[in-house]
């Protein structure tokens, strides 16, 4: 088992860590175009019974 | 006799209505007609600008959607290669549907398209009792679904489709399906094809298990199960990534079309309009004319 699926991440967790810290340590004028791709506004609401339910925003 | 002589009545009196509305509509609404003109051609020039601007993302999303492709047909073809399919369902009741859509409409049937598919899905299954859940992602496929198929939602992703997706936000996507447990499940987008056409498919979601138990695995060197767990993951985050640039890529190019439609259909009404009012405009002319002509007639 490795280490970072002992500290409770999955893969995707796990990449998704490795590509900010690449995109952090990548030179200043690639940089701009990375941070792009490092943002997410993907909101969630879970449903119960047929309707939403608004216990996590 | 009641019953026959009524209806004549309404006609002759929705006729008289009819007349007294032409006759209005031909002479005194000038106004009324250059009003309607104006918007219209307000419509239409927004249309041709929403055009514009879907245009400009399209060509951005066709870019992004050819460096996202390996990762959907890498996954779709190690499926195919090991011959790794669904379970054969046996009482198996933890289904889950993927619905990729996104929040904003004008775009055509793309999200109907997707909610059609799945409808007919889950027509199969008793309301009561959901056997199958779904994952909305974008608040259009919420929309068409929640009416009938309330029951059988899961969770709701908005936020979709102002900015081109991200494989964050795949992972985020990914990081809730994984949290609801499913046993098989599948994938049901918009798959881009030409600026004109795409086509609603399937992708289908396999857990670890089924993805081992492959019948021709042996073609793949050194995998055991923490590999295995590991690209499981990774397979549901590509998948998504890969479904939701190819359905924005579509909805894009299907709402190019949708607008460019639109104001081909405004630039028509334009030209009927004007054409009304130019008439409506003599009409108005002729009729002052005769009424000064004749009152003049009429002191000699």
């Amino acid at each position: 088992m490795s280490y970072w699926r002992a500290a409770g991440l999955n893969y995707v967790n796990y990449s998704n860590i490795a590509a900010k810290v690449v995109r952090r340590v990548l030179k200043p004028e690639l940089q701009a175009n990375a941070a792009k791709r490092d943002e997410t506004h993907v909101k969630f609401t879970p449903w119960v019974k047929g309707k939403p339910s608004n216990e996590k925003a | 006799m009641m019953m026959i002589s009524k209806p004549t009545t309404m006609v002759v009196c929705l006729k008289g209505a009819a007349t007294g509305q032409q006759q209005n509509r031909n002479m005194a609404t000038l106004k009324q007609i250059s009003m309607r003109l104006k918007s219209v051609t307000n419509i239409q020039k927004i249309t041709q600008s929403m055009k514009m601007v879907s245009a400009a993302k399209y060509a951005r999303a066709e870019r992004e959607l050819r460096q996202a492709r390996p990762y959907g047909e890498g996954v779709r073809a190690f499926f195919e290669k090991s011959g790794a399919t669904e379970a054969v369902e046996t009482g198996d009741d933890n289904k889950l549907i993927v619905a990729i859509t996104s929040d904003r409409g004008l775009c055509g049937a793309v999200h109907t398209n997707v909610a059609k598919t799945i409808r007919n899905e889950l027509s199969n299954e008793s309301v009561e009792s959901p056997q199958s859940k779904v994952f909305c992602v974008g608040d259009k496929s919420r929309a068409l679904l929640q009416r009938l198929y309330a029951q059988n939602i899961a969770v709701v992703a908005n936020e979709v489709g102002r900015k081109p997706p991200t494989f964050l936000d795949a992972s985020k996507v990914a990081n809730e399906l994984v949290q609801l447990n499913f046993n098989s499940g599948k994938i049901v987008f918009n798959r881009f094809k030409t600026v004109v056409s795409y086509q609603t498919e399937e992708v289908p979601l396999l857990s670890a298990k089924t993805m081992l138990a492959a019948p021709k695995l042996q073609l793949y060197d050194s995998i055991d199960q923490g590999v295995m767990e590991s690209y499981q993951e990774f397979t549901v985050a590509a998948l998504l990534y890969y479904t939701m640039k190819e359905s924005a890529c579509s909805e894009q190019s299907s709402r190019m079309t949708a607008m460019d439609n639109a104001s081909k259909n405004a630039a028509e009404m334009i030209g009927k309009l004007t054409l009304t009012f130019n008439r409506t405009r003599q009409a108005v002319i002729t009729r002052e004319l005769i009424e000064i002509i004749s009152g003049a007639a009429a002191l000699e």
